[in-house]
């Protein structure tokens, strides 16, 4: 009881101390927390969605997918004819169908041809309105649409683009371009998280998605009373025989779960894991706070010794202060949890992704986990200052007790550390030794974690090397308080050592990155300027893959100042090979022979210019020898939607290439032989090539042609790159923001160690200002310090994230990553934005220490 | 009631005027009604220039604050201080740094040095501060006389208790300050260390005319200044010249009997 009395009044006591502590456990908690809520939230958000819209059965064309996703290669989503209608409504049980068709494979446009698809990535749908939907959504403005002329829009949609009743729409999809103005707008009455959905009548839905009138893409089914679903399900099933999808609503709703869950669960496992590096850097915190608060305390602590406390109980009773600190800081923690995950669906509503607080989501286990994690985490890194602390004599009550002596790294630190670091530096040389992925992945794993413990231990023996080097640099020339800075820095190489480490973390991940993002960007560069003879790439301008109609492709080809055009398809097959496996599904290229000089692919065997002959494909390097595919030999492929070729195998391209990498070619005229021509594939991309010199006249005609198609983009080499280089950019962006929480804790660190170091030298800085150091020199002594330890946390952190991303590029150059490249506009940002996160760091222990009062700080003993 | 002591205003050495620091009815006052405590009381003091003055009195007599009020690192309630002809009363914390640094030396009862310095480092320190090239020759001629010169790349810790207070003392000798203040400089030592110590004092004030306050209450201590004030509860009660350890004691002795019977 004593000992927790004691905890107790000594935790109060400190409470300042440890509020640094307590935040930096509040925010780790809170990440995870706020990542639990927020994920479950969304969870909560998509089932309700997918309850609210799933009729009892749904019928749908055998080839589409399970989750409604519908573009097959033609552009057109799969249909049904419409006699499906009349033999679902024979079933028994049913108590009413209708036939739906609708679309994600579209661009909607508004009378200025800007596109009004969501940003997020959510899709655009186009549909027909029907019974179904009526039960979801309410109409709010104008009516439902009836003609040809009329198109509604769910209101999210209305309201983001100030789309108003008459306003014209234009709907484009493989089929062509149809223009309709506003009827209606219609509210969801569930979430809609961001789709942006329009609604047609059934025949301008199916004359405008499919081309074609009486087809559909799915009957939805509702049940008689006392009919379950799955009763329903069976009895349409037997009724309109196999060659149907037909699922009932649970079914189509774990369908679309599975779907979103597994994008969900990539961003839960991701988020969590930055909270993780945020815990990591915390502990760092909280050992140091702890460290010096037993330091401080060594003379009380030798009393409690010496008037007869056991170790044990000393020991005890600083656990039991970290006890109280993790629960505190967990309880705060959880809380703030629920605040950053209603601040992430705020964040998400910026970029279009609709979150209502109504679904907020706190599942039980969410505070558990919190607590359990916060306070296990805390208590395990106050387990060695504890014990420290159970280790002080109770000699050291009757010592002088000034400010704590200069603790000095030890040997066997040094041995343990340099060891580990030759681990990890050995893991991290055979990593980019390796000539497996996956073996070299489990060196990289290994030597980037051995090399971070290593450089952790051996952080305090760097801390006395590299602040004397900083030191000589950056701080010589502010004189004696530079000099004093540097000193102070160097007293405790341990606290400086593990303040640093926190911060080395954080910026090693940035540094890794940065390097192999770059890189990424330098050897994709690399590789266009090398392999690409083209000019012109024509894609889809947003994530859904729109394929390039004939129409559009006929623009391209009629532009004038164009040398070639090369129409480019993907579809799948299943492949036969000569050792009697048969593939299903395998990707196979489809492109006019001048794809050969658009791309030039490096070939180990052949010509690849004759893979594109009559019956005649590529296959790459990696595949031929998996399947003991040699020149010459036959290939049955079987097209989707076609029938069965038998192909030559006249070229084996190499496997490395970043482009196009392991793709089979064959010729758009072999494809066309075997598949008819209402179901080829449209293409993918249509390659240009300018006449030599008209490339600048050339790129503004084609986009003068691509005008009236804003679905697709056109771009040439130097926009291609740019884009390239700005979709890695944001991407790393991102995950900057991430691991700006890890680099916030650091902060904290820094924060906590100036303020607790100048706590404990209190006399000493009561010292200097009587025999005259100014305010001003004092505060600037202790930002320098500050800036010393972030610098040299910094560096640290760079150099190990440097040799970290430099090994994964090793490593990736297996898969065409050739080229290393140090972001050093990154590198040296980082390097000088730590200098002045020091000196943030240092305002308020700063701001403290000039207020100190010089009497009382000479009176401290 | 104030007690008019008689100062005799004798010339120091190379002094501007004969008097280095001088407090006019200075009163120090903590708290404020029922609470209140006066530590000084209307105190008059003249400190003469070239000379070794002791202060001495009972624990809380405000010996100790009149010393940090001379001084400037305490502010007081009224009255006024001067240094030389400067009026330290009522500047501003940067001004009063700057005297400090440029025109006081002080030596503490203990924790005089910093740690992360050497010993040569410690005693430069203020000039450094202030930016200024110590004067080498005088700084070699401290060095010899307080007999540090094999000490110099000495830390702190590497030091005895006694070394430590002379670097201390070769510190504030060092900047040639106007006046030093000793809070008590050999109370933590042993009689053979203190001799020394205040041995180096009395010598830099014969040799060097340099002027000393020093508070205590040891009577060997206050034998080797000049000039002995009492202090008993803020006011100066009595003062004695050419003081001897065993007049001292007598005077204290006489205090005490006084004390108990008033």
């Amino acid at each position: 009881m004593t000992v927790l009395r004691t905890s107790m009044r000594n935790f109060f006591a400190h409470k300042g101390r440890m509020a640094l502590s307590a935040v930096a456990v509040l925010l780790s908690v809170a990440f995870v927390c706020g990542t639990l809520v927020f994920t479950d939230t969304m969870n909560t958000t998509f089932d309700k969605l997918f309850a609210a819209t799933a009729s009892d059965v749904t019928v749908s064309a055998k080839s589409a997918s399970d989750t409604g996703a519908t573009t097959a290669d033609n552009g057109k989503p799969p249909v049904m004819p419409a006699s499906v209608l009349d033999r679902v409504r024979k079933a028994r049980g049913v108590k009413s169908a209708e036939g739906s068709v609708f679309s994600s494979a579209v661009t909607v446009v508004d009378a200025d041809k800007d596109s009004l698809s969501p940003s997020s990535g959510a899709p655009t749908i186009v549909g027909s309105w029907n019974a179904n939907d009526a039960r979801t959504m309410k109409i709010t403005e104008g009516a439902a649409p009836k003609g040809s002329d009329q198109v509604m829009v769910d209101e999210d949609t209305a309201d983001k683009h100030h789309l108003r009743l008459g306003d014209e729409v234009g709907v484009i999809t493989a089929v062509g371009t149809h223009t309709a103005k506003v009827s209606g707008v219609a509210a969801f009455q569930v979430t809609n998280p961001g789709a942006a959905i329009f609604y047609l009548d059934t025949a301008t839905a199916q004359k405008t998605l499919v081309g074609e009138p009486d087809v559909y893409t799915n009957v939805n089914v509702t049940a008689a009373s006392g009919v379950s679903d799955a009763q329903l399900k069976k009895s349409v099933a037997a009724e309109i025989g196999a060659g149907f999808k037909v699922q009932t609503a649970e079914e189509a709703a774990d369908a679309n779960r599975e779907d979103v869950g597994s994008f969900l669960d990539v961003m839960k496992y991701a988020m969590l894991g930055f909270a993780g590096v945020a815990f990591l850097v915390g502990i760092f915190l909280i050992i140091n706070t702890f460290s010096m608060l037993v330091a401080q305390r060594t003379r009380e602590i030798g009393l409690m010794r010496a008037i007869g406390s056991s170790r044990k109980q000393v020991n005890r009773s600083v656990l039991a202060e970290a006890l109280l600190l993790g629960v505190v800081g967990s309880v705060l923690g959880v809380g703030a949890g629920v605040g950053v995950a209603v601040g992430l669906m705020k964040l998400m509503s910026l970029t279009g992704m609709n979150l209502s607080t109504d679904d907020l989501t706190v599942a039980w286990t969410t505070p558990v986990v919190g607590m359990v994690l916060g306070v296990v985490v805390t208590v395990l890194a106050a387990y060695l200052p504890a014990r420290r602390a159970g280790k002080v004599s109770p000699m050291a009550a009757l010592r002088d007790a000034g400010a704590p002596a200069d603790a000095k790294a030890g040997a066997v630190r040094a041995v343990v550390g340099l060891l580990l670091t030759g681990a990890g530096g050995a893991g991290l040389y055979l990593a980019s030794a390796a000539d497996k992925a996956a073996e070299g992945s489990l060196w990289l794993g290994l030597g980037v974690v051995l090399s971070l413990i290593g450089f952790v231990v051996i952080g305090p023996l760097l801390a006395g090397f590299v602040v004397r080097v900083l030191g000589a640099i950056v701080l010589r020339a502010f004189g004696p308080v530079g000099r004093m800075a540097e000193r102070n820095a160097l007293r405790n190489p341990r606290r400086t050592g593990a303040t640093g480490a926190a911060l080395m973390i954080g910026l090693a991940l940035v540094a890794c990155l940065s390097v192999v993002g770059s890189s990424m960007v330098a050897s994709a560069t690399e590789e266009l300027d090398k392999s690409v003879g083209t000019d012109f790439i024509i894609q889809s301008n947003n994530g859904n893959g729109q394929r390039v109609t004939p129409q559009a492709v006929q623009a391209v080809k009629s532009t004038p100042g164009l040398a070639r055009v090369t129409e480019y398809k993907v579809t799948e097959a299943d492949f036969t090979t000569p050792d009697g496996k048969t593939l299903d599904g395998t990707a196979i290229t489809a492109a006019d022979p001048t794809y050969a000089s658009d791309l030039r692919v490096e070939t180990v065997a052949g010509n690849l210019a004759d893979a594109y002959r009559p019956d005649s494909m590529s296959v790459h390097e990696k595949f031929a020898k998996d399947h003991k595919v040699e020149l010459g030999s036959r290939i049955a492929v079987a097209f989707r939607d076609g029938s069965t070729a038998r192909l030559t195998v006249r070229a084996i391209t190499s496997s490395d290439g970043v482009i196009d990498q392991g793709a089979m070619y064959t010729s758009v005229a072999t494809l066309k032989k075997y598949v008819p021509a209402d179901k080829l594939p449209l293409d993918a991309l249509v390659f240009a090539t300018a006449k030599d010199g008209q490339q600048d006249s050339a790129y503004t005609a084609l986009k003068a042609a691509l005008h009236d198609y804003p679905q697709y983009v056109v771009r040439d080499q130097t926009d291609y790159k740019q884009e390239l280089k700005d979709q890695i950019g944001q991407l790393l962006n991102l995950i900057y923001g991430l691991l700006a929480l890890a680099i916030i804790v650091a902060v904290l660190g820094v924060v906590n160690t100036l303020a607790l170091s100048v706590v404990e030298r209190t006399r000493e800085i009561g010292l200097m200002r009587a025999i005259g150091l100014s305010r001003r020199q004092l505060r600037r002594m202790i930002r320098m310090e500050s800036v010393v330890i972030a610098l040299f946390g910094a560096l640290l952190g760079l150099g190990l994230g440097m040799g970290w991303g430099a090994t994964a590029q090793r490593l990736l150059a297996l898969q065409g990553l050739d080229v290393l490249e140090i972001p050093w506009p990154t590198i040296i940002g980082v390097f000088v934005g730590s200098a002045f996160v020091g000196l943030f760091a240092a305002l308020v222990p700063a701001f403290r220490a000039g207020r100190m009062n010089v009497l009382n700080a000479i009176a401290t003993e | 009631m104030t007690s008019a002591v008689t100062i005799p205003r004798h010339g120091g050495t190379g002094g501007r005027t004969a008097v280095a620091a001088r407090a006019r009815q200075v009163v120090k006052a903590y708290g404020a009604g029922e609470t209140r405590v006066v530590a000084l009381d209307h105190v008059d003091v003249d400190i003469a220039r070239g000379q070794f003055t002791a202060i001495m009195g009972p624990s809380g007599s405000g010996k100790s604050t009149l010393m940090h009020c001379l001084a400037g690192l305490d502010t007081v309630s009224s009255g006024q201080i001067y240094l030389d002809e400067t009026e330290i009363t009522g500047l501003k914390d940067k001004k009063l740094t700057q005297l400090r640094r440029d025109r006081i030396g002080f030596i503490f009862q203990a924790f005089n040095l910093l740690p992360t310095l050497n010993a040569i480092e410690n005693i430069t320190l203020p000039m450094d501060i202030a930016g200024r090239k110590p004067d080498q020759a005088w700084l070699s001629q401290v060095v010899e006389t307080v007999g540090l010169a094999d000490r110099l790349k000495h830390r702190p810790t590497q030091l005895s208790g006694g070394q430590q207070q002379r670097v201390a003392v070769a510190r504030a000798l060092a900047a040639r300050p106007e006046i030093i203040f000793g809070d008590e400089p050999t109370g933590n030592l042993d009689s053979r260390a203190g001799a020394e110590v205040l041995g180096f004092l009395r010598r830099s004030v014969d040799d060097l005319g340099q002027t000393i306050v020093m508070v205590t209450h040891d009577p060997v201590a206050a034998a080797y200044a000049d000039r002995v004030l009492y202090l008993a509860d803020g006011r100066i009660v009595d003062e004695m010249f050419k003081p001897t350890a065993e007049t001292v004691l007598d005077r204290m002795k006489d205090f005490d009997a006084r004390g108990r019977t008033s």
